[in-house]
This record gives structure tokens, sequence and C-alpha cells, in this order.
């Protein structure tokens, strides 16, 4: 026991002495999580008190599990949290195949100036400011906006504004979301893509399979451990809702869709400023958030040579 | 020795990468509440360059032994020469000022010039159309007059939420803190919990002003103290309970296209929209939008189905979406939906799409504020306009609205614990509650923003610094930067406000003729609750806020029947209905007893 501790200490020296440059390279990306990160984590122990600005951190009373008790046992907390979950569901069925699909088709074409626009035309909506972008759904989804038209003009029945009907709000949140980021997400798989070794097209090739043999044999394949992380991370943000874009969008007449965890605490945090509500609320998703993490790296690991840890 | 630069170079590009993520991830995404509040004003966003509207520093600040009468060189004096505005601007006579209101403003100058040279650090919000607060055109004067220097310090437009709980956590606090009921839990919290001062016992020795005119009328007095009687700050409070600001708008062409006169019952209401559907607008009515415009108390109030909370008949508090009529209201309502009587996306329209349709040709009647359409109808589109009353059930009942100023409006300042200079920071306050105070806040300088009329009444002549503004700014810009618009002051809304007061506008006269003409005796006056009281409030007005939204946004475009409507007032009675009518009602038993 002994005898190991002091060689993993010498061995330690040794290679800091070897490689100290390294390690001082380190020290600001270290500097950065402990301060930002996990030294604000205190500040969760406010969501078991009722905390006061002025009284500050430790004088503020404990009040034990009031806030969660209060957001579980609200009239919609199931509501809320089964949309925050919904909501992100469909983000993982189609945005997150979205991006993987069109660097597929990217990487098909070899005529660069084509690729390069295409690329940068889906790319480009990743900047606007996401008020913009709702601005642009309320014109686009208007009742004489271009989708409601198109709409008609493929079911035949006449709509108002989709906006207000509950049934389209999940498709018009992650469509939009899929148009705003599809370009930007898919340079990572690109990215990896241009890793391949191009001897296994051309293995592929003797063997006689065909374009989509090739994705599917060998492409995919290949960018999997890119694939499997960003969907552990994806999973780990099913209970996590950004609420701008669900409160520049939702209405009374499409809350029982659109009506999330964070869209509901940010109503009540209008009418008072509950810092202490809000961290409870934060702090039961980031739970929730790293089981599902956990869960699916397990099973990753388990099923899979990837993961990340 | 090259490798050792390299490395340092390196060194030097990861800590500027890691500063610029940590620059981008700690970046606090704060989207302050983005809910588009009609506001009084004409929308405006523009910055102005810094203005000086210094006059050169006359010493003319002397007390004089014998306060002069000016009122024969002043009144009706239409070019001033320099002196005259030096006598007016720079000393506290205010010998030329008339009594214009049923209670006459205070005149108490015996703390200015102040006696020690003391300089106030005040948080305030910053205004988006004044680039430098601690430039703006009255502080200066205030400044000049009251003989106290004031430090605005002011956070970033859109972070004042964040800027304000920090400066609250870090217990450094300014003398004077503007809109104290940022406070978690309200102002009578942050003095209870020790953040700001309660200033009951120093009021009428170091206010003077202020106390006298918050005497001077019971309504001013009761909603400027506390249910336990204690004095906490500087409110402001209006000589008047200014007008009613939202209502039914209707455009001069549609009546004359029509033919038919302005309409009063429901009934009548429906027979004119149809009518204009037949003369070509298409969604005649515009009705509701995302920010609640379809609770307004304009055709629910009809009704009685008002809004929110409310008095009845005996004085007790009610909750309007209960009120025995509301399936007749919903009943209409889905009935003039589908007569494709309401604009089409009544229950989406953002406030961009509202003023687009208000100005199309399909709209004839909009439900809004005659100040903003004032901009958007008359200036930018020339479309006239009149104003309709609230619409009534039978004829011959009175109209009614459950909006009612409380002669309280502007902003509340606080004193904190933290303030060395007290005495001195409520001597720079209370000058706002004098005559003089009044006629600079109000008004701005004189000679160069107003001029006096013969019977003692400030006014804007045309060339006014208002109207004119030599940095070009328009008016509802200039409202912001020659005058103090919202403050701790007694604020003359109706004959201070440009817009309202411009040659030709109108808008000032519909809301008149509204607050006039409108019974208010059921608006629920400005309560306050204790702070358990009031995070349980929070909770179950959200609650039942949101119900109500859904159900009514539902029922009145035809997804849900009317009898939907008994599910929802079961369900409010479940979530707390009753319990959230007895806070308010012990609320209220408080206020009666102040």
């Amino acid at each position: 026991m002994e005898i190991i501790r002091k060689s993993t200490r010498s061995i330690l020296k040794r290679d800091f002495k070897k490689n100290w440059f390294a390690y001082m390279l380190a020290i600001p990306v270290l500097a950065w999580f402990l301060i930002f990160c996990y030294g604000p984590m205190w500040g969760i122990l406010i969501a078991f008190k009722d905390y006061k600005p002025l009284l500050g951190f430790s004088e503020s009373h404990w009040v034990g599990f009031k806030h969660f008790i209060d957001f579980f046992e609200g009239p919609y907390f199931w509501r809320v949290v089964k949309n925050t979950l919904l909501l992100n569901v469909w983000g993982i069925v189609f945005g997150f195949t979205a991006p993987i699909i069109l660097a597929l088709l990217l990487n098909e074409i070899r005529d660069g100036l084509f690729k390069k626009t295409v690329q940068t035309l889906t790319y480009m909506p990743h900047f606007i400011s996401i008020v913009v972008v709702c601005g642009m759904i309320h014109i686009f989804t208007a009742d004489e906006g271009v989708v409601t038209q198109l709409l008609q003009f493929i079911t035949g029945k006449d709509y108002s504004s989709l906006l207000g009907y509950s049934s389209f709000f999940r498709s018009i949140y992650t469509f939009s979301g899929i148009w705003q980021n599809v370009g930007w997400e898919c340079i990572i798989y690109l990215a990896a893509m241009s890793a391949i070794d191009s001897t296994l097209y051309e293995a592929g090739e003797m063997d006689g399979i065909g374009r989509f043999g090739k994705m599917w044999h060998i492409t995919l394949p290949q960018i999997r451990p890119v694939i499997v992380i960003l969907f552990i991370f994806a999973v780990g943000g099913l209970m996590a809702s950004g609420y701008e874009k669900i409160i520049l969008l939702y209405t009374p007449m499409t809350y029982d869709t659109a009506d999330v965890i964070a869209s509901y605490v940010y109503r009540r945090g209008l009418r008072e400023s509950s810092l202490s509500f809000s961290t409870a609320v934060g702090l039961f998703s980031a739970i929730v958030n790293f089981a599902l993490l956990w869960a699916t790296n397990k099973i990753a690991k388990r099923n899979s040579d990837v993961s990340l840890w | 020795m090259s490798k050792m630069k390299k490395r340092v170079m390196s060194l030097l590009v990861v800590s500027t990468i890691a500063t610029m993520s940590l620059a981008a991830c700690s970046s606090n995404n704060n989207a302050e509440n983005a809910k588009a509040t009609s506001d009084n004003t004409a929308e405006a966003t523009n910055n102005a360059g810094t203005n000086n509207a210094g006059t050169k520093n006359a010493a003319a600040n002397g007390a004089d032994a014998a306060v002069a009468d000016l009122g024969t060189v002043i009144r009706g004096n239409k070019t001033p020469t320099q002196e005259q505005q030096d006598e007016v601007n720079n000393t506290t006579n205010d010998s030329y000022l008339a009594d214009m209101f049923d209670q006459k403003l205070p005149s108490n100058y015996s703390a200015y010039p102040y006696k020690k040279d003391v300089t106030l650090d005040i948080w305030i919000p910053a205004n988006s159309n004044i680039a430098d607060m601690n430039n703006q055109a009255v502080k200066k004067q205030m400044e000049k007059l009251t003989g106290i220097k004031a430090n605005f310090i002011s956070p970033p437009v859109g972070q004042e939420a964040d800027a304000f709980t920090l400066m609250i956590s870090s217990g450094d606090l300014p003398d004077i803190i503007m809109e104290p009921e940022r406070y978690p839990g309200g102002f009578e919290a942050g003095v209870n919990d020790g953040a700001y001062l309660d200033l009951t016992d120093k009021m009428e020795k170091n206010a003077p002003n202020y106390t006298e005119w918050r005497n001077s009328d019971e309504t001013r007095r009761k909603t400027t103290i506390t249910d336990s009687g204690k004095v906490l700050g500087f409110y402001g409070i209006a000589p008047y309970s200014e007008w009613t600001w939202f209502g039914m708008l209707i455009k001069k062409e549609a009546l004359e296209k029509t033919g038919m006169e302005v309409p009063n019952t429901i009934d009548e209401w429906h027979q004119f929209l149809l009518k204009c559907k037949e003369v070509g607008y298409s969604e005649p009515l515009n009705y509701g939008s995302t920010y609640g415009q379809i609770f307004t108390g304009i055709i629910n109030g009809a009704f009685g189905v008002w809004d929110w909370t409310f008095l009845d008949s005996n004085g007790k508090v009610q909750w309007g979406p209960a009120q025995p009529k509301a399936k007749d209201y919903l009943a209409t309502m889905q009935q003039w939906n589908k007569e494709g009587l309401l604009n089409k996306d009544w229950a989406t329209a953002d406030f961009n799409q509202r003023m687009a349709s208000a100005i199309s040709a399909k709209t004839a009647v909009m439900m809004d504020s005659p100040d903003t359409m004032w901009s958007y109808w008359k200036q930018q589109n020339n479309i006239d306009f009149v104003g309709a009353l609230n619409p009534v059930l039978n004829a011959g009942d009175k109209s009614a609205t459950t909006y009612k100023n409380f002669e309280r409006t502007g902003r509340s300042a606080a004193i904190s614990t933290k303030s060395k200079n007290v005495e001195a920071a409520m001597a720079w306050l209370d000058f706002a509650y004098s005559k003089k105070g009044w006629e600079m806040l109000n008004y701005g300088e004189y000679g160069k923003v107003h001029l006096i009329d013969e019977n003692g009444k400030p006014y804007y002549p045309a060339d006014s610094y208002v109207y004119k503004d030599p940095d070009g700014q328009p008016v509802s810009t200039a409202l912001d930067k020659y005058r103090m618009h919202s403050w701790p002051d007694i604020r003359d809304e109706h004959n201070s406000n440009p817009l309202i007061v411009a040659e030709g506008s109108y808008s000032g006269d519909i809301r008149k003729n509204w607050t006039e003409n409108m019974d208010t005796s059921m608006a629920e006056p400005p309560i306050t609750f204790t702070q358990d009281e009031a995070s349980r409030e929070g909770e179950l007005g959200n609650q039942l806020s949101t119900l109500r939204g859904e159900y009514f946004a539902k029922i009145i475009s035809g997804e849900l029947p009317v009898d939907a409507y008994d599910k929802f007032l079961k369900e409010a009675k479940q979530m707390g209905l009753d319990e959230f009518l007895s806070l308010h009602q012990a609320a209220l038993d408080r206020y009666n007893q102040r």
C-alpha cells in the first residue's frame, strides 16, 4: 500500500517534471471550472431555504422541502413535466436525427461549390436571435402566412393562425428548431466523416456495395462514437427546457401542450421574485437529468464500446 | 529561448480562449419579461446624444431675504430675458405659479440650498431614451435648486432585476433606491428585512412638503401608508386620479360607411359589427392578443364578468371569471367569433400583428390605448377615430371599468439603511413635492421647455424643446429628456405630458371622457399583503390565471362548448379560489382600517 502510493507520487512527480508545460496549460481550464461551476454550487442550498438576498446565504431561514412540495402538489405539475419531456422527445426523434441525415447527404456530394452553398444556407439561421426567429414563425404561421397557406393547399381545410392549435405546437416548435440548427449541428458529423479512411470505401467498392450500402456499412459505423456521445448528451437534457422560445410562441390556447416547467416557473416569477422556488425546480430537473444521463451512459457502455465514462 | 517564447505564446492563446468561453458561458441570458405593455406613451426607442440644456450657472443661489413677487413679469411673458429665466430656474421663488388643483401644492423651501456639501448615491433603472442619466436636464436643475448633488447608478437596460438582487445581497447599498418594490416580497418586506429605513418618525421633520401633500387628501393618505400605519418611502402621487387609458376605439370612416351611431349596448355593438362586415371590414373587431387584451373588462365588464378581483355592491372582494353571467359572455363571444366579427388571429397576434391589422382595411374597431392608436392611426396613417364608452348589457346602464388610478402614479423611492445622509436624502426627495419641484419635474426648464400663461399655468409653446428638439428627437423621446416622466413626485400627467397636450391631439379628450363617464366603484384599491400572504397569493393567482386563460380562450374559439365553463368553475374552486378571495378580503379589510 505504502509502496504503491509512493510510486504513484513519484510517477506524478516525474511526469510533472517532464510535461510541466502541459500541466500549466490546464490551469486556466481547471480554474474556470472551479470558480464558475463548482464555486456557485453552494447556491443550491437556497432551494431548501426561504432565501432573502439581504440576509444572505447563511442567515436565511431553512424551510426544508417546502418549495419542492409546492411544486409537486401544484395542479399543473404533471402537465408541465409531461410537456417538457414530450417536447424534448420530439427534439430527439426528429431534431437529433436531422443533422445526421443532412451530413450523410452532404458527404455524398463531390461538387465543392454546391456543397458549400448548401452548408452556408443551412447553418446561417443558427445566428439569428431567437426573438427574431419567433417573429418569423408568427408571420409564417399567421392565417395568411406561407406555412398556413401550404397546409390549406394540402389538406383542403381552412385554418386560422397555426399557433392557436395546441395539436400543432410541438411540430412548430420542433421543426422550427430543426430549421434553425440543423446546419450548425451537422458540422461535427461532417468533421467526423472527413476523418474516415478512404481505403474503407475502396474496399467497399471492391465488394460491390452501392452508395447506400456504403453509407450504412461504412460511414455510419465509423461515426458511431460521435453519435452515441451526442445522444447521451441529448438524453441528459430531457428535462431541460429553455423558456424564451416557449413564452414567445405559446398562448393560453396552447398551454396544454406548450406549458413547460420553465415557462410555468417563469410566470410564477412574474408575480413574485421567488428565487428559492425557481432553484428548487431547477434542482429537481437537474437531478432527473443526471439520472437519465447516467442510465443512458450505462446502456451505451453495455451495448457499444462508446461511453462518457 | 524561442521554445520558451512559443510556450508563452501558446499559454496566452489558451488563456484567451478560456476567458472567451468564460465570458460566453457566464453571460446571463436575462430575458426580461418581454410583455408588450401598452405604455401610456407611444413607443419609441432611440438614443439621443447627451444634451446639455445647461443654462450658464448664474450665481443666483443666495437665499433672497424677501421673495419678490414675479407674477407680473413672468405670467403671460412669451419672450423672457435671460435674467428672468435665471430668476425662475435658479431660485425657489414660485410666486408666479397659480394653484391649479383642488388642494394647494406645498411651498416649503426652508431646507434649500442644503447646508452641507453632500453627494447622494441613487440606484435607478436607466431610461432607454436618455444616453446618460447623470446628464439629464432636470436632474441637473434639481442639483442647482436643492444644493444637493446626486450621483445616479444605473444598471444596463434589461438587467435591472439581476443588478438589483446583486446590490441587495452585497449589502453595499446606496443612499436612495428607486423602485424599492423590486425587493422579493415587496417594499414592506424590504423594510422588515432591514434593507430600507422606516421613515415614519422622520417624515414630519425632514420631508415637510411630502407630508403636507400626502395628508391633503384621504385617498393620497391611505395609499401611501401601510396597514400598520407606517410611512415607508416616497411614492409618486398625483393631484387627481389619472384617466383610464384603454377602451373601445372606432375608426371614424367606419361610422360614416355604416351610417350608424357609436354603439352602447352589447346588442347595438353586435348590429354595428355586422354592418361593418357588410360594408367591407372583413374582421371588424380586433379582439384580444397574446398579451391578455382578451381580458380588459371592456366587453366582459358589461356582463359583470371582470378580468380579475373586484368589489361587489357590498364592498366584498369577488373574482370576475366566477360571476353568474360568465356563460352569457362566453356564449356571446363564441357567437361573434363564429360570425367572423373578430380578427382571426385574436388568440395569437402579437403587438406588431395587431397594429398591422389595425391600419389595414380589415379592422374597424380596436381595443387599445388612445395614445398608442393616436400614433399608429392618426400620426402615421391619418386615420381619425373616436372613443366609445365600455359596452353595457341593458340600455340605460352606466358603463363601468375596474381600472382606477388611485392618485398613485410614477415611481417610488426608499432610503436605504446604509445611508449616511438620511436627512439630505429626504430633503432631496422632498423637493419634488414642492410647487417649484412640481413645475420643474413635470414641465422642465423655464424658457426653453415651458412658459407660464396669463393665469400662472405652465404650458409648452410651439417652439418648446419637447416639440422641436435641437437634436431632432421625436416628442416621445423628448418627454423623458427634458422632464421627469416617471418620478417620486407630484406627477401632472394630464397637463404636462407633451403627447396629450399637443396641438390637435384628442387622445387625452377620449381618456377624459371615459374617466368622467364610467363607474369605477368596483375597482379594488391598491391593497398590500403580508409576506406570507404574498407568496400564497402569487401561487394561487398564477394557477387561476392559467386556468382562466385556457378555458376562456378555448370556449370563445369554439374548441370547447360553453358548458365547459361549469368544469372550469369546479376546477377553480378545487384550486383554492375561496382561499385566494379570503386573502384579498383580509388585505382589503386592513386597507379600509388605515
